[in-house]
């Protein structure tokens, strides 16, 4: 065996080597070149030490106690809320964070409470204001609405039809007949199939 | 319970993640039982102290399956739970290089007692039955090579000749460049090799 000129081996030749990938040409190089060949052999005996290490494993109850401490979701709780609460209890900042909102709303509602019973009076003039405002504004609205229907063409049609009660009964017989028909087909059209789709039963 | 486990060996690790996520215990177990073995062995290599490896494995376990929403399945699930056990290691190696960095006691030491109790001691420790039990596991010279690189070079040759791994995946597990890990893995097999040779002479 010589020692032939031009590039030797390098670490990717190696793995190529190890892992009975090598090029044509190097598996040449290789047949004719001692010290790569000494240099890939040390690899291998090297790569084979590690590989035949034995797999160790934990004590008999490690999964007993790593399942100690996983939270397993419950099936029937919503997914949402678990996220989010799993989110909140993952760092001690984002817990910090949970806890300093919930003491400001908790605060700001004591605090609420608070002021109402100690400004009783105060909040019942303005209860009696706002309701006497809210009256006054439905009113002018109703009586807004009554003027707008009154001025449609369709209104005396509506009104003489009122004036005779047979054809009131007759077209409310008849607006009823409708509506019903409308609700059952419907009903038709959302109900579900009764026949046995293909996949269901898998 | 032989055909529970036939069911269970059928079905990929993203599936049974999927049955986890919906709050099934037994997929949790089936993810522990796949593997508890290979993650305890890496971390064990690692450190090197039995007692240690399994809090860091069982820390990995709880951290990932406490964690099972935050996986996305277009990976490996052995990918990320290697991370994760990969990463506790290396922290914990960190950790404890900073806790022996001085040979002279704690840096937190008020007093000349309290310096001398923290004292590193050099060539006096006693080795325990436990010890002795784990220096036979670990007590092959192989083994003992291993234990001596650089982390960084155990991580990487741990994963691709003990588990198998190929480069691309270690490299993403580790957060490091391709050419770096194949570098790791170079230099490691050399510093190995060397090792052995010494003991050889």
């Amino acid at each position: 065996m010589t020692r032939p000129s031009g590039p030797h081996f390098s670490p990717d030749e190696i793995d190529a080597w190890l892992a009975g990938t090598l090029a044509l040409e190097w598996q040449q190089h290789l047949d004719r070149c001692q010290d790569c060949l000494e240099w890939a052999r040390a690899e291998r005996e090297i790569v084979d030490q590690v590989s035949a290490l034995p797999l160790l494993s934990p004590a008999a109850d490690f999964a007993d106690r790593v399942m100690a401490s996983v939270a397993v979701p419950d099936p029937f709780a919503i997914r949402s809320l678990q996220a989010t609460r799993r989110r909140l209890f993952a760092t001690r900042r984002s817990l910090a964070v949970a806890a300093s909102v919930t003491i400001l709303l908790l605060g700001s509602m004591a605090g609420s409470i608070a002021w109402t019973l100690a400004n009783q009076d105060t909040l019942a003039s303005l209860g009696g204001w706002l309701m006497i405002q809210g009256g006054q504004a439905a009113w002018l609205g109703l009586r807004g609405l009554a003027s707008n229907v009154i001025e449609q063409p369709w209104y005396d049609g509506l009104r003489s039809l009122a004036n005779h009660p047979v054809r009131l009964a007759l077209a409310s017989a008849m607006a009823s007949l409708a509506y019903l028909g409308g609700v059952f087909t419907l009903r038709r059209l959302l109900a579900l199939p009764t026949q046995q789709v293909a996949h269901a039963g898998m | 319970m032989t055909s529970g486990r036939t069911e269970w060996a059928s079905l990929s690790d993203q599936e049974v993640v999927l049955l986890a996520r919906s709050g099934q215990e037994a997929a949790y177990r089936e993810l522990i039982r796949r593997y508890e073995r290979p993650v305890f062995a890496l971390l064990f290599r690692m450190v090197r102290d039995r007692e240690l490896a399994e809090d860091l494995a069982q820390e990995t376990f709880v951290k990932a399956l406490n964690a099972i929403d935050s996986y996305r399945p277009e990976f490996k699930f052995s990918s990320w739970i290697f991370k994760i056990g990969n990463n506790a290691a290396i922290d914990h190696l960190r950790r404890r290089e900073l806790d022996t960095l001085s040979l002279d006691g704690s840096p937190h030491a008020e007093t000349p007692e309290a310096m001398q109790a923290t004292a590193l001691q050099i060539g006096a420790r006693q080795e325990s039955p436990l010890d002795t039990v784990e220096a036979k596991e670990l007590g092959g010279a192989i083994e003992a090579a291993i234990g001596a690189l650089r982390p960084e070079y155990r991580s990487c040759i741990l994963l691709r000749h003990v588990e198998g791994r190929p480069y691309e995946e270690i490299a993403e597990m580790l957060n490091l460049p391709l050419g770096t890990v194949k570098t790791y893995i170079h230099r490691a097999r050399n510093e190995l090799r060397q090792s052995l040779a010494h003991l050889k002479e």
